[in-house]
């Protein structure tokens, strides 16, 4: 599926870094960047990302994601912090650091006179393969994105879901070791969303790192071995999902309705315990009920204060 | 080698446009210098008019389609980007924002031969008797060109929202071709007014190119001059786009 051309930079990238091969390939230091208007979008985060570890971030909107991923992708410099990328300072050498990375921004738009093919060709000569790579890595990603029947379409004749998937498609030419997606299935419909999935665990397993910032919890538990959760600009929690399970003191959780008045809207209640959640409801008498373990949704709600659905509702910030 | 590379993706990326667009382009590139030569030509008593007024029309029509070519248009393909997030993709990548600009500035310069090629076979049918020197015209053009992009390009650079930007290309587009003596002498201007047109680039621009129109190629100060101006707008746009924000 991959063709050498597809696997050029990531064997530059591992020449030239050869002392990070194991080790954190992304190492970000005291992080803040503070807006000319005086506001704080993130106030010192701290983070390593493994080599070929999969990373999401979620936060409420305005909780400062989308700020973060621009720093690491060096389109907006830090007020103070360091970001290194495979050992190369992002914040001194934005050119250098981009040469190991494949990003896609949360609002890139695309170029409309030119044709799904036309776009991959001419950003793989952009990432520095020869005419001949550019036309095999364009031909590979457009079939891996399911963009195949599309390829000598003009993209202006594409739907949003489509265009989004030729942004996505444009940070893998060229199999850069480091791919860095801004809520990369954001409008996707969901057989899209399993193909842009899918995709990411093929890179994954081809020795890619990946960080990307979602509003579907869902994609953020399928997919990351680490879950960074953002508020109020500061990492509140970066751990893997069994350990941010564990951070929860209460991780059984009841939820039932009003048996008087089925239309109120369902009541949440955890527990420490299984048996704890049990007696509850015999206690209660409750008819209508279901008993879970804690979700992703539940260690975001407890560490944010807000439900998900909420941070659904409009673009992250 | 990856530098040109960078420069001439940049470029087909943005002829691609021209290439499907052509027909509005060239009809764009002519109607308007064309019609303002007609006027010109109209209200200077069109029975009488001497050859050496139809060259000076003719070559403020030709200031005039730069000017559009490279301040209007190019400005307004260049706040496109900026502002429909294009020019987050190409910040995305390890491109150098020169080389962008460069990209860009070849593509404005590709229209403008095009433009001005038109505009000199339309003279032709129209009876304009003109003696070009083709290397002089196309120095002026180039450095003109230079200038100009350069403008656009700190505008588009700068400007806070699509709509300001517009706004300040369109107002900078036209009002370098009529606040200098392109379609008159600069005797016929107010003498305020003259004092400081005679310092713009389409002043330069539209002497250079009636001299090349007459087969000289003598306009070694409108040439330095616009090669002067063309290095303070070009660093300008060079220092003022920026990938990263601060």
């Amino acid at each position: 599926m991959t063709t050498s051309a597809n696997k050029s930079i990531r064997a530059q990238s591992q020449t030239s870094a050869p002392d990070v091969a194991e080790e954190n390939v992304v190492r970000v230091r005291g992080l803040v960047k503070r807006y000319r208007d005086g506001t704080a979008a993130n106030r010192g985060i701290d983070l390593n990302v493994r080599r070929g570890e999969v990373v999401s971030i979620l936060g409420p909107n305005g909780a400062g994601k989308t700020t973060f991923l621009r720093q690491l992708t060096t389109e907006l410099k830090p007020t103070s912090g360091s970001v290194e990328i495979f050992g190369v300072n992002a914040v001194a050498e934005p050119e250098s650091a981009k040469r190991m990375m494949g990003i896609t921004p949360q609002e890139g738009g695309v170029f409309e006179t030119l044709t799904v093919l036309e776009h991959f060709e001419l950003f793989a000569r952009f990432k520095g393969l020869r005419r001949r790579e550019a036309r095999l890595a364009a031909f590979d990603v457009a079939d891996e994105l399911g963009l195949g029947a599309e390829i000598n379409k003009r993209v202006g004749h594409l739907s949003g879901g489509q265009r989004r998937r030729i942004l996505i498609g444009l940070a893998l030419l060229g199999r850069p070791p480091l791919l860095i997606l801004d809520e990369p299935t954001t409008g996707l419909d969901p057989a899209s969303r399993q193909t842009v999935w899918k995709v990411i665990r093929h890179v994954v397993a081809e020795g890619s790192t990946v960080i990307f910032s979602t509003h579907y919890m869902e994609e953020a538990e399928r997919l990351s071995d680490r879950i960074g959760i953002i508020e109020s600009g500061r990492l509140a929690a970066f751990d893997t999902l069994d350990k941010l399970f564990a951070r929860l003191e209460r991780s059984y959780r009841v939820e039932f309705s009003d048996p008087f008045d089925p239309l109120v809207e369902k009541s949440v209640r955890y527990f420490a315990t299984f048996a704890e959640a049990q007696e509850h409801t015999a206690s209660e008498q409750l008819s209508e009920y279901s008993i879970a373990r804690a979700s992703l949704e539940d260690i975001y709600f407890a560490l944010t204060g807000e439900r998900f659905v909420k941070a659904e509702e409009g673009e992250g910030a | 080698m990856k530098r040109i590379t960078d420069i001439l993706c940049v470029f087909r990326i943005h002829l691609a446009r021209l290439r499907r667009e052509a027909g509005p382009f060239v009809l764009a590139a002519l109607i308007f210098p064309t019609a303002m030569y007609l006027f010109a030509v109209a209200v200077s008593g069109a029975e009488e008019i001497s050859d050496e007024k139809r060259l000076r029309f003719l070559a403020g029509s030709i200031v005039f389609s730069l000017s559009m070519t490279s301040i209007s248009w190019l400005g307004y393909l260049l706040l496109e980007n900026r502002f429909t997030g294009r020019l987050k993709l190409f910040a995305t990548l390890p491109l150098a924002p020169s080389s962008y600009i460069f990209g860009v500035i070849i593509f404005a310069l590709a229209q403008a031969a095009l433009g001005t090629t038109t505009l000199l076979i339309v003279a032709r049918a129209l009876g304009v008797r003109a003696n070009v020197s083709i290397a002089s015209l196309s120095l002026v053009v180039l450095l003109t060109m230079l200038c100009l992009c350069g403008l656009s390009v700190s505008i588009a650079a700068r400007a806070r929202s699509f709509s300001e930007g517009s706004l300040l290309t369109d107002s900078l587009g036209a009002g370098l071709v009529f606040l200098a003596p392109v379609y008159y002498s600069a005797q016929a201007m107010p003498a305020a007014l003259s004092s400081v047109s005679k310092w713009l680039p389409t002043s330069f621009a539209a002497s250079g190119v009636q001299t090349a129109l007459t087969g000289n190629f003598q306009a070694g100060t409108e040439l330095l001059a616009l090669a002067l101006m063309a290095l303070v707008t070009l660093s300008l746009g060079f220092r003022l786009m920026r990938w990263r924000e601060e």
